[in-house]
C-alpha cells in the first residue's frame, strides 16, 4: 500500500519510527566514528606510553650492550598481549634483540624507519628512538594488532543494537500509546462521517474529547452538520411549499384549460347552430321557392351560403388550433407511407383521373403523435394541392432526408409558391400570403403544423419562388 | 647472537686497531668508564659549579693509553664536560668523581680507598676482591664480556646514586658470600 | 300522434335543427314514423314512458332508431345515452349521435358509451343514409315506410 492511502494510525506509527530509527542511528554512527577515533587516539597514545618505558629502560642495556637484559625488558611486553612484535635496534641500526624471541628474522623491518607510530593494514607499528641526554643509543620498532580495537567495535555494536532494539520497542510501546491521542479522535470523526454520508442522518454529532486542534475540528464538523440540517429543514419545507405552490398552479391551470375547453366546445356548439339554420333556410329558399327567386336572388342566396359556410371552416380551423396547443402529444410509431398514401386519398378524391402527379418516395416512420402528425400532412398536402390546382400539369414531390438523430420531410409542389420575403409571416395565425379570391382558406392550417411540430421538439421551414413553387420541410426527432 | 657480538666488536675495534695495540679489554672498559658517568648522580656539593667538568681519574698504571681521553672528549654528562686526570699518588687526588684503581697489591688499592673513604668518588677497578676491600665497581670478563661486580653499601656511603638501570646488569657484591 | 309505432325518435333542442332534419327525412319518405321530443329529459321520458308518458305507450315499443342532440339544457345526450345504454331493457337500441362538428371531442364520449354512429349537422339525407347503413338498418326503416 502507498504511504498517502495507508491509515493514519499507521502513518504515525511509521512516521514517529522512522524519526526514531534514524535519530538512533546517526547517533549510534556520530558515537562510533568519535569511539573509533577516541580509541585510535588512545591505543596510539597507549603503545606510545609503553615505547617510552621500553625505551628508557633499555638505554643501559644498549649502552653495556647487554643483550640478556635487553630480552628481559622486552619480555615485559608479555603483560601486553596485542603488542605482537618489537625490536630494539642498536646506535648503528642493527636489530639487538627482539621479541618474542622465537621470532623469525624476517617478520620486522631489519633496520628502523621513520619515527612515530601510525595504523598500517590492520595493525599498529612504529619507530621510537631510545635516547639519553642527547644521545640517541638505539631504536626501537613495536607492533600491536588491533584486536583490541575490533574487540572494542564488537562490544560497542552489540550494544548498540541492544540500545537500538530497546528504544524501538520502547517507542513502539510510546508511540501505541500515544497515537491515540491522534488518531482515536480523527478515527472517530471519520467514522462519524461515513455514518452521515451511509445513512443520510445528519442528526448524529461527533464527540468531541479534547480541546486541541481536533476539539476544534469536531466542533467545526458538528457546526457544519447543524448547519446542513438547518438548511436540509428549510429546504424541505420550502420544497414542500413550492410543491404545493406548483399543485395549486397546476389545479388553477388545470381549472383554466377545462375552462377554455368548455369555451370553445360552446363557441364550436352555438357558433355553428346559427350558420345551420342560415344555410339551412337559405338551402330551403332555393328548393322550394325556386321559381319566385330571379337570379340576382339566386345570386345573393349563393353569396350567404358561401359566407356560412366559410364562417364554419374559420370555427373548426380555430378549434382545431387551439386545441392542438392544449392537448398534450402521444408519442408512437407512424406509419408514415401508410399515413400519406392515405392523407392524399381524403385531401384530393377527385383526382381520380391522375391530373396530378405525385412523386413519392419510401418515406421512413417516425415517432410521433399519430393524431396530430397526420394533421401536420392533412395542412401541407393540401395546400400543396390547393396551390398547384391551376397548373396545367401540377407536380407534388414528397420525400425525406435523414439526418443524425432527425429526420427531415418535404412536400414540394410546382405551383404559385410565394415572395419569400414574407417567409416569417408564413407560420403565424391568421397570415395569408394569397387573397381568398384567388385560394380558399383560413390561414390557420401552417400554424397548427408549426405548433405540432414544435411540440415534438422539431422545426419547420419553407423555400419558395413566386410562380414556381413552394417546398415544405419539418423534422422529427427520432 | 655469536654474529651480532662479532660485528659489535668489529665496529668497535676497527679505529683502535689502527691507531695504537691496546688490549681489546682495556678498550671496553674505557667506554664502560665513560658510560658508568651516565647511570651515577653525585650529590651536589661533588662539583663546584654546575659547570664544573666531571673528572674521570687513574691512579696506577694507565692502560687506556689515550683512549679513554678519546672518548670523553667533547662529550658532555648533565651539562658537565668530561676530562681525565691521571694520578701516581693517592695524595694527588684533587677533585676527582670516577677512579680507576689500576694498582695490583690489594695493600696499596685499600690504603688509597682508605683516603679516599669520605670523598664522593666512585671507585673502579678490575682487581679480583675489590668490592670486599671497600670498593664500588669491579670489572670482569665473563663469557668473553664485560661484566661488573657492585658493592652499593660503599657507594651509597659515598653519596652516590648508582641508577637501577645500570644495577639491572650488575653483579651485587654482598659481604656474606665474600667472607 | 300514437307514440307506440314510432320508428324514428329525434332529440333535438334547436327548434330550426329540428325542423331542417324533419324536412330532410319527410324528403325522402323516412319521417312517417317519426317522434320529436325537444330536450332529454323528455327523451328520457318517452322511451322509458314515464313522465307525461306514463301509460300512454308500452315500453317494449321501443323506437327502431335514436337520433340524439349532444349539446342540450336540463339532461344533455351524454346522460340520455348513458341511461339507455345501462338499462337492460333498452341497451339494444341503436343510436345515432347528432353533433355540430366531427371534430367534438364527446363523439370520442358518446362511442365509449355504446353509440352506433354519428352524423355532423346539419343532417342531409346522404348522411344519415351512411349512418342507418352502418347500423344494417337501412331496409328494415325504408321497408317499413313504403312510399
Amino acid at each position: 500500500m502507498p504511504f498517502k492511502d495507508m491509515p493514519i494510525r499507521r502513518k504515525l506509527m511509521r512516521i514517529i519510527f522512522l524519526i526514531c530509527g534514524t535519530a538512533l542511528l546517526a547517533m549510534s554512527i556520530s558515537l562510533f566514528i568519535y569511539g573509533s577515533r577516541s580509541f585510535r587516539k588512545s591505543s596510539l597514545e597507549k603503545l606510545s606510553t609503553i615505547g617510552k618505558i621500553i625505551c628508557t629502560n633499555s638505554t643501559a642495556a644498549l649502552i653495556f650492550e647487554n643483550r640478556q637484559d635487553a630480552k628481559e625488558i622486552l619480555a615485559a611486553l608479555k603483560a601486553e598481549p596485542h603488542v605482537v612484535t618489537a625490536v630494539l635496534y642498536d646506535e648503528k641500526g642493527k636489530p639487538f634483540v627482539h621479541y618474542p624471541s622465537e621470532l623469525d628474522t624476517n617478520a620486522f623491518p631489519l633496520r628502523p624507519g621513520p619515527e612515530g607510530f601510525r595504523f598500517a593494514h590492520s595493525r599498529l607499528e612504529g619507530f621510537q628512538p631510545v635516547v639519553m641526554e642527547t644521545r640517541r643509543l638505539g631504536t626501537l620498532y613495536m607492533q600491536s594488532d588491533l584486536g583490541d580495537m575490533y574487540e572494542e567495535f564488537r562490544n560497542y555494536a552489540i550494544i548498540t543494537t541492544l540500545v537500538m532494539i530497546l528504544s524501538l520497542s520502547l517507542a513502539w510501546m510510546l508511540t501505541r500509546l500515544l497515537q491515540k491521542n491522534i488518531s482515536v479522535p480523527i478515527l472517530a470523526l471519520a467514522g462519524t462521517a461515513r455514518m452521515i454520508s451511509d445513512k443520510k442522518d445528519y442528526s448524529v454529532r461527533a464527540v468531541k474529547r479534547s480541546k486541541d486542534e481536533l476539539g476544534s475540528l469536531t466542533d467545526a464538523f458538528n457546526d457544519m452538520l447543524e448547519q446542513i440540517q438547518e438548511q436540509n429543514l428549510a429546504l424541505n419545507e420550502f420544497n414542500q411549499k413550492l410543491e404545493q405552490k406548483v399543485s395549486e398552479r397546476t389545479i388553477q391551470l388545470e381549472n383554466l384549460n377545462k375552462e377554455l375547453e368548455a369555451f370553445s366546445y360552446s363557441i364550436s356548439h352555438d357558433l355553428r347552430a346559427p350558420l345551420r339554420g342560415i344555410i339551412g333556410f337559405v338551402t330551403i329558399l332555393e328548393e322550394d321557392y325556386t321559381s319566385r327567386l330571379d337570379d340576382e336572388a339566386r345570386r345573393i342566396t349563393t353569396i350567404i351560403k358561401n359566407n356560412t359556410m366559410k364562417m364554419g371552416h374559420l370555427i373548426d380551423d380555430l378549434l382545431a388550433f387551439s386545441r392542438m396547443g392544449r392537448k398534450d402529444i402521444e408519442k408512437t410509431t407512424i406509419s408514415t407511407s401508410a399515413m400519406v398514401e392515405e392523407v392524399i386519398r381524403e385531401v384530393a378524391p377527385d383526382d381520380k383521373n391522375g391530373h396530378i402527379q405525385w412523386v413519392i418516395d419510401s418515406i421512413p416512420d417516425v415517432k410521433g403523435d399519430i393524431n396530430a402528425v397526420r394533421q401536420v400532412w392533412i395542412n401541407l398536402i393540401s395546400n400543396a394541392v390547393k396551390y398547384s390546382a391551376k397548373k396545367a400539369a401540377p407536380v407534388i414531390e414528397i420525400g425525406f432526408i435523414s439526418r443524425q438523430g432527425e429526420t427531415i420531410f418535404f412536400i414540394k409542389d410546382n405551383g404559385v409558391g410565394f415572395d419569400e420575403k414574407y417567409k416569417h409571416k408564413l407560420f403565424k395565425v391568421f397570415q395569408r400570403l394569397h387573397s381568398t379570391d384567388d385560394f380558399e382558406g383560413t390561414g390557420v392550417g401552417l400554424a397548427i403544423v408549426e405548433k405540432v411540430i414544435a411540440k415534438h421538439g422539431g422545426r419547420v421551414w419553407a423555400e419558395a419562388a413566386v410562380g414556381k413553387g413552394a417546398c415544405f420541410y419539418f423534422s422529427l426527432p427520432d | 647472537m655469536r654474529y651480532v657480538f662479532v660485528t659489535l666488536l668489529l665496529i668497535i675495534n676497527l679505529p683502535l686497531v689502527a691507531q695504537a695495540p691496546l688490549s681489546r679489554e682495556y678498550e671496553l672498559k674505557a667506554v664502560f668508564l665513560y658510560n658508568f658517568a651516565q647511570f651515577v648522580e653525585w650529590p651536589p656539593t661533588a662539583f663546584s659549579n654546575s659547570e664544573a667538568p666531571l673528572i674521570i681519574g687513574v691512579i696506577g698504571k694507565n692502560p687506556f693509553g689515550t683512549r679513554l681521553k678519546d672518548i670523553v672528549s667533547g662529550e658532555k654528562v648533565n651539562g658537565h664536560d668530561v676530562s681525565v686526570q691521571y694520578y701516581d699518588n693517592a695524595e694527588d687526588i684533587g677533585t676527582c668523581h670516577i677512579l680507576f684503581i689500576n694498582l695490583p697489591e690489594a695493600k696499596k688499592r685499600e690504603q688509597v680507598l682508605q683516603l679516599l673513604k669520605d670523598r664522593n668518588i666512585l671507585t673502579v677497578s678490575d682487581a679480583p676482591g675489590f668490592p670486599a676491600e671497600g670498593g664500588m665497581i669491579r670489572l670482569f670478563t665473563r663469557d668473553n664480556k664485560i661484566r661488573f661486580e657492585v658493592n652499593l653499601e660503599v657507594s651509597r656511603a659515598a653519596g652516590l646514586s648508582i641508577s637501577s638501570k645500570l644495577l639491572r646488569l650488575a653483579d651485587l657484591f654482598t659481604p656474606s658470600k665474600n667472607s | 300522434m300514437i307514440p307506440n309505432s314510432v320508428d324514428l325518435l329525434l332529440v333535438e333542442d334547436n327548434a330550426d335543427d329540428a325542423e331542417l332534419t324533419i324536412r330532410e327525412l319527410k324528403r325522402h319518405k323516412l319521417a312517417n314514423n317519426l317522434y320529436h321530443v325537444r330536450d332529454g329529459e323528455e327523451a328520457l321520458d318517452f322511451i322509458f314512458c314515464q313522465g307525461k308518458y306514463t301509460g300512454t305507450r308500452d315500453i317494449s315499443h321501443t323506437p327502431k332508431v335514436i337520433l340524439l342532440d349532444i349539446q342540450m339544457p336540463k339532461v344533455n345526450g351524454i346522460e340520455v345515452l348513458e341511461k339507455i345504454k345501462s338499462d337492460e331493457r333498452t341497451r339494444q337500441l341503436p343510436v345515432v349521435i347528432l353533433t355540430s362538428s366531427k371534430e367534438d371531442p364527446d363523439i370520442k364520449r358518446c362511442y365509449d358509451l355504446g353509440a352506433n354512429s354519428y352524423i355532423v349537422k346539419p343532417v342531409n339525407f346522404e348522411r344519415f343514409t351512411v349512418a342507418i347503413q352502418s347500423l344494417g338498418y337501412y331496409w328494415l326503416l325504408l321497408n317499413q315506410n313504403p312510399v
